[in-house]
């Protein structure tokens, strides 16, 4: 437990305290290929390991869209005065949201920003960034 | 350390330091004053120049959060990075040698960093990478300070800066991670957007390019081996038309090489650092052909003094060195009253980590770093005798590692390629390893306890997992179990001796202080909770680590500043805890309390080394 003393001393010296992963980020997204995506805010799931945001977009056109966007820990807005009160006023209402795309070519991106109707900027940065 | 799980550790700790994913200081000033003097106390490190034989030759500036100290091209003064724990941001700061006077380079704003300084040729510029408003570049401004900063290049994706060219064209930086890597040179001359040229690409993780000082040849880190060490590889960013293929790479190495290596002015030598906290030396040349020689350690660090990748430069003569040296880190095993006070040590001073008391109190698990290799293994220590047995003779890195309630067993984490694997082996030394469960791909694992029924073995993602080690499916089809998944942390997860209830360490309160919870857990339905949760603790500063009493009546925890803490405990006629109370503080910041034996009458403790 001395390890987990000197690795939370560590984390907190490099301001990087919890941050769960259950899986490879960059090995899943391409940070390279970032996306930009305007639509509706439909459903989320505001739990750990990662939240989960789906935005229904209609690409120019009338068929919709459904992404599904990965941002962090619910602890990593928490600490930045974020809550799931937040983004879940805005289900329904629409979003801009900035993603990177998955390496597979779905309908999925790892979060980097998203705009809430307010105005009000979610930031994944630095963390998905 | 081993070296894959040390290119880790410094791929993690740049990045991290660059990302600061998740302030979580205190917001109570006074709390997170006590905080940032504790994270001080335990990592300021004293920058110290030595001379090629070892001596150190001088002390510069007070201590501080230091990190990627670099020469000038002169050597009169060094670029390094400086951490602001209450702002939560690094910037660069140059520091004169001679007078000690710390001029600030670069501005983050809150959670913005600077990471990574390169010197112009002339001296007159530092290149940095910067974090600014989420994103990532390659940045370079006046070494006086002056002006406003210049940006290079923009990435998408995190990148570690190497190296300015001797020749002043490029800049080296690379960008690596779990699936593997890229080096990069990102030309200098011409106007409109930069395009960096990838030098080399690679599965295996590749660090520290840095070109030789003629730019014909690239030095670089590579794990290909399954350790870590330094090749170097003909750079040509344009081959003449119809030239013959390249040479090489060659491996310099021949034990291990760590971070980057660092050329001479002249290109006659290089030098890099070996895991046994070495500096190495490389006799080469580049003219006409690649030649070199057999490696010679020039000096060696003592134990009490490891050396990080990331904390140590070379000037371009090779005759000056700078360290960035970290607080004592010899430790010695040491036993402890209820009221704090030394009854008696178990082996010799070492690195030790994850030290547990068996369940009959008897033996000590511990993690131990091989002053040598640089390995850290696990062990077995009889408290009566001291005498240590080895449990695992690993060069990939391992970590975690729990009692089996009856004494019997181990079980641990192996990391291999991208995956954390968790095995069990006897706790007698003998015996092969039996692979237990593997767990996704690039995720780590780190176990915190081993259910009284030996059915469950449980870690955290934020999510309080739970490993079902006796199911009937093949380990690599086990699936961990999500048995406490909500919108806070919970970590930690320590079985209470009749298995009946789970103690953990969550934020459910508040995001930046862990407190000490207790549900009911039910063996028969281990995908959620038995009931709801009691709060222990209201600790204004939060709890760190737990564990129970082996009658399950008291509970032990620490808080952030080292205060050893026990609350009564009861689960009968309903789950209730007496107000907590404290056993006794551990004054030395450098010391930590490890583990509570089953009685709850002795502690053990890593303390400094005298």
């Amino acid at each position: 437990m001395k390890l987990r003393t000197i690795f939370l001393a560590a984390a907190a010296f490099l301001f990087a305290a919890p941050v769960w992963a259950h899986h490879n980020m960059s090995a899943i997204y391409d940070f390279n290929d970032k996306i930009t995506m305007s639509g509706t805010l439909s459903k989320m799931d505001w739990r750990n390991p990662h939240i989960e945001l789906i935005v229904e977009t209609k690409n120019g056109g009338t068929e919709v869209q459904t992404w599904s966007l990965e941002g962090p820990s619910p602890s990593f807005f928490r600490s930045r005065d974020i809550n799931k009160a937040d983004v879940e006023a805005a289900i329904g209402k629409p979003v801009t949201a900035e993603a990177s795309r998955a390496r597979d070519g779905s309908r999925s991106g790892l979060l980097r920003t998203m705009t809430l109707p307010g105005g009000k900027v979610i930031s994944a940065c630095p963390q998905n960034c | 350390m081993k070296t894959s799980f040390r290119i880790a550790v410094t791929i993690a700790v740049i990045l991290a330091a660059a990302i600061q994913a998740a302030a979580q200081l205190p917001k109570d000033p006074e709390e997170r004053a006590k905080a940032i003097a504790q994270i001080m106390q335990t990592n300021a490190r004293q920058i110290s120049l030595f001379d090629r034989e070892g001596k150190e030759v001088g002390q510069v500036g007070p201590k501080d959060l230091y990190q990627q100290p670099v020469f000038s091209p002169d050597a009169k003064r060094i670029a390094v990075i400086k951490s602001d724990v209450d702002k939560e941001s690094n910037d660069l700061w140059v520091m004169d040698l001679a007078t000690g006077k710390m001029t600030r380079v670069s501005v983050s704003g809150e959670r913005e960093n600077a990471a990574s300084p390169a010197w112009s040729p002339d001296g007159s510029r530092v290149a940095y990478v910067g974090l600014r408003q989420g994103a990532y570049g390659l940045y370079q401004k006046l070494s006086s300070g002056e002006g406003a900063e210049e940006l290079l290049y923009k990435s998408n994706a995190p990148l570690v800066l190497t190296d300015w060219s001797m020749d002043g064209r490029y800049l080296t930086f690379y960008s690596t991670d779990l699936g593997g890597g890229a080096i990069y040179a990102l030309p200098l001359a011409g106007s409109g957007e930069r395009k960096p040229i990838e030098i080399f690409r690679s599965k295996f993780q590749l660090t520290g390019p840095r070109l030789s000082p003629d730019a014909r040849f690239v030095a670089y880190v590579s794990n290909e081996t399954g350790r870590t060490e330094l090749y170097i590889r003909p750079f040509s960013p344009e081959p003449a038309p119809g030239a013959a293929s390249s040479k090489g790479p060659w491996k310099l190495s021949e034990e291990g090489s760590m971070g980057m290596a660092f050329w001479r002015r002249d290109g006659k030598e290089i030098t890099y650092l070996a895991p046994n906290r070495s500096i190495v030396s490389v006799s080469l040349s580049t003219a006409p052909d690649f030649e070199f020689e057999k490696p010679k350690v020039l000096f060696s660090m003592p134990e009490t003094t490891p050396l990080a990748p990331n904390m140590a430069s070379v000037n371009r003569d090779a005759s000056r060195y700078v360290i960035a040296v970290p607080p004592p880190q010899l430790r010695q095993i040491t036993l402890l009253d209820r009221e704090g006070k030394a009854v008696g040590t178990v082996g010799q001073p070492g690195r030790f980590g994850a030290i547990r008391f068996s369940p009959d109190g008897k033996r000590l698990l511990v993690m131990k770093i091989d002053p040598q290799t640089g390995d850290n293994n696990i062990w077995v220590m009889d408290i009566a005798t001291g005498k240590a047995t080895a449990i695992t003779k690993e060069t990939l890195p391992i970590n975690s590692p729990v009692w089996s309630r009856d004494g019997k067993q181990i079980a641990y984490v192996l990391v291999k390629d991208s995956y954390s694997s968790v095995y069990r082996k006897s706790a007698d030394g003998t015996g092969e390893a039996e692979l237990l469960f593997r767990y996704t791909p690039g995720a780590g694992v780190g176990l915190t306890d081993w259910s009284p029924d030996s059915r469950f073995l449980t870690f955290s993602t934020g999510v309080l997992l739970m490993v079902p080690v006796q199911s009937s499916e093949k380990p690599l089809d086990r699936k961990a179990l999500e048995w406490l998944r909500e919108d806070y942390d919970a970590f930690d997860g320590r079985f209470s001796p009749d298995g009946r209830l789970m103690a953990y360490l969550s934020n459910e309160a508040d995001v930046a202080t862990p407190q000490v919870y207790v549900r009911p857990f039910d063996s028969s339905k281990p995908a959620s909770p038995a009931g709801p949760a009691i709060q222990i603790t209201s600790l204004k500063g939060g709890a760190n680590w737990l564990t129970w009493r082996q009658d399950g009546k008291e509970l032990y925890f620490v808080t952030r500043d080292g205060q050893v803490m026990a609350a009564d405990f009861t689960s009968s006629p309903k789950l209730q805890s007496g107000a907590p109370k404290l056993l006794f503080k551990v004054a030395d910041p450098l010391a930590g309390v490890a583990d509570v034996g089953p009685d709850g009458e002795r502690f053990v403790a890593a303390m400094p080394a005298k």
